[in-house]
């Protein structure tokens, strides 16, 4: 499969966020990739998901957020089914066909109940919208004690 | 291949409207289970029409104490200690909840100085820092109001609908709105519910209502229902509408006794099970005493049986009893209800309500309402108490309860409101007559649905052991 320029990797991050861009992965701090359109969603998870601990970086459409998980393998992938150019099931259907990014937990974050959609591409959690706190942390934390293969955990 | 391990509750019962209960089961009924969650909600009305009173019961209704935080910000109109001075003295007030779970804070300030737009930090700042389940803000107009313009004022509210959406909380906007304000005010158009509290003068007193002006992505119960302000917040009586089925046809076809001597005969064995019989008659003509005796007969019968009475109270109901040789307590105990309401007291539907819901819970098949000339002097709206009293014979009917109402006539005018006689399945007309010095009473079944009845006019006395017909 050939690679998308990954100029995009560059792309719009979220200005208000405190990603560093630049940390080498590896690091301590897990990743969370959130693909979103909706700026208000964007920036609360952001903000809970920072809170708790890690390290988060944008998409706000499925083409995007492909290029960057073949990039950066972030621990896990937030996405909303409703993202332009490449729709949230087909990324994940994507990232699940391909051995570079097919370990990387996917959490479908929808508006749209697509609960049995979501498992069918491949999945690992759905939940529902709006967002709640508690629920989607503990969501995110119970997929990286799941994650199939030790990753980089210290 | 992962396995699909995490998905929650709710998400999983992806069609199924989560609701917010308003704590007052008789509202929650109104809107068929509650206020939709995660929604933006305008409560509307005049001041001092139980906007807040109706949010803080909810309020304290849905707060948990180790449970999410429940924000009530206040605005320009009211400052947070006068809100919360008013707030003690009901019932659901709840010390233990106050400055913990439940949050009241003032916004006013940095309104007033930062302009409108700031709301949308407040909101950004309350959800981030607290994870509010609930989120009141009153006055909301009061924003509104301080707003420069119609742009400023578009723009915080798309952002600040973008931010509830967003996030898990359900949110209230209160506020002095008029109904004309609804297709011209921007807040209007983010609200995926609108309640409107109103008040009317009526006399002396004030007669108050609600009604939902719209509910997204639910059905609710159309129209004006009544409602009054206790210590325990609102207190909501549902408008009786009509049953969905009608009434079995072998409960229509047995017969009732009446209780009173002869009357039967001339009914050709008694009254339809069910039905509603109207008895007429000028003041003194012995309506009371005969549906007394109806009552009474309910009794003997083992029918458990209710009394309405609007003008006799249970002191003089008990004395008549005793007239009949019943003594109260025991009557009581074999099932007899008495209801005093004194009609300058309340709204039609109260009265309405409290009669049904005592039909359904004591299984009450014969009742006598006495009289419906005190429910007309007690309503503004004729129209509306006909269709409760056209609701509650339908009721009636399917429930198999069979039903006197009486109704005083003056002089030879047989029915003042002519358009009862359509809710009456059965009307006797008694009367007094005068010659000389001498008065005789006299009964005449005018129509009796169903039943091939005598026509015509019989004496009616009154004697030691009630009345007797013929």
């Amino acid at each position: 499969m050939p690679n998308e320029p990954t100029a995009s990797a560059q792309a719009p991050l979220e200005e208000t966020t405190a990603v560093d861009a630049k940390a080498p992965y590896g690091s301590t701090e897990l990743l969370v990739l959130v693909v979103e359109r909706d700026p208000h969603v964007r920036e609360l998870e952001a903000h809970f998901l920072q809170h708790a601990g890690f390290q988060v970086a944008f998409a706000t459409d499925g083409q995007e957020a492909l290029a960057q998980a073949r990039e950066r393998v972030p621990d896990v992938l937030i996405t909303e089914v409703l993202v332009p150019k490449l729709d949230g099931l087909a990324l994940c259907r994507l990232l699940k066909q391909d051995p570079r990014t097919k370990d990387i937990s996917v959490l479908v974050f929808s508006i749209l109940a697509a609960n049995s959609r979501a498992l069918e591409a491949g999945a690992d959690a759905f939940l529902k919208k709006p967002l709640a706190e508690q629920r989607l942390i503990t969501t995110v934390k119970t997929l990286i004690d799941n994650r199939p293969r030790k990753a980089n955990a210290p | 291949m992962s396995s699909f391990s995490i998905a929650d509750d709710e998400s999983v019962e992806q069609n199924s409207l989560t609701r917010l209960s308003t704590g007052n089961h008789e509202l929650d009924t109104i809107l068929f289970g509650g206020f939709p969650a995660h929604s933006i909600n305008i409560l509307m009305g005049e001041p001092g029409s139980g906007k807040t009173i109706l949010a803080e019961r909810l309020m304290f209704a849905n707060s948990d104490e180790n449970g999410r935080p429940v924000l009530f910000f206040t605005t320009l109109s009211e400052p947070v200690d006068k809100v919360v001075r008013y707030l003690q003295q009901f019932n659901f007030y709840d010390e233990s909840k106050l400055g913990t779970v439940i949050q009241y804070s003032s916004i006013g300030h940095q309104l007033a100085e930062e302009g409108v737009g700031s709301l949308v930090r407040i909101i950004k700042e309350a959800i981030t820092d607290l994870q509010p389940q609930i989120i009141v803000i009153d006055s909301f107009k009061a924003i509104h109001d301080l707003s420069t313009s119609v742009p400023e004022m578009r723009k915080m509210l798309y952002e600040v609908a973008g931010l509830l959406t967003a996030y898990e909380t359900t949110a209230f906007f209160v506020g002095e709105y008029s109904a004309d304000q609804i297709s011209t005010y921007p807040e209007f158009a983010v609200a995926d519910s609108m309640i409107e509290l109103a008040r009317s003068k009526h006399g002396t007193r004030d007669e108050r209502f609600l009604r939902v002006l719209k509910l997204r992505g639910s059905a609710y119960l159309e129209g004006l229902h009544g409602f009054r302000i206790t210590n325990d917040g609102l207190v909501v009586y549902p408008r009786l509408v009509s049953p969905k089925d009608p009434p079995a046809y072998d409960l229509l076809t047995e017969r009732v006794p009446t209780g009173v001597n002869g009357l039967d005969t001339l009914l050709d064995g008694g009254l339809r099970r069910g039905r509603s019989t109207f008895v007429l008659g000028q003041t003194g003509a012995g309506k009371t005493t005969l549906a007394m005796q109806f009552v009474i007969k309910g009794i003997r019968r083992g029918e458990p049986s209710m009394y309405v009475s609007f003008e006799e109270n249970p002191t003089q109901l008990e004395v008549q009893l005793a007239a009949f040789g019943m003594d109260a307590k025991t009557a009581h105990a074999q099932g007899l209800k008495f209801l005093y309401v004194s009609p300058v007291e309340l709204q039609i539907d109260s009265i309405v309500a409290t009669i049904y819901r005592t039909v359904k819970e004591s299984g009450i098949k014969r009742i006598v309402i006495d009289a419906v000339g005190d429910l007309l002097i007690a309503t503004t709206d004729t129209q509306r108490l006909h269709s409760y009293l056209y609701a509650l014979a339908q009721h009636f009917a399917v429930e198999g309860v069979s039903s006197i109402f009486t109704y005083e006539t003056i002089g030879k005018d047989l029915f003042t409101e002519t358009r009862m006689s359509a809710l009456a399945d059965n009307i006797l007309l008694l009367s007094i007559q005068f010659e000389g010095r001498r008065a005789q009473r006299t009964l005449r079944i005018v129509k009796a649905r169903g039943i091939a009845h005598d026509l015509d006019e019989h004496d009616l006395t009154i004697t030691s052991n009630g009345i007797k017909v013929g």
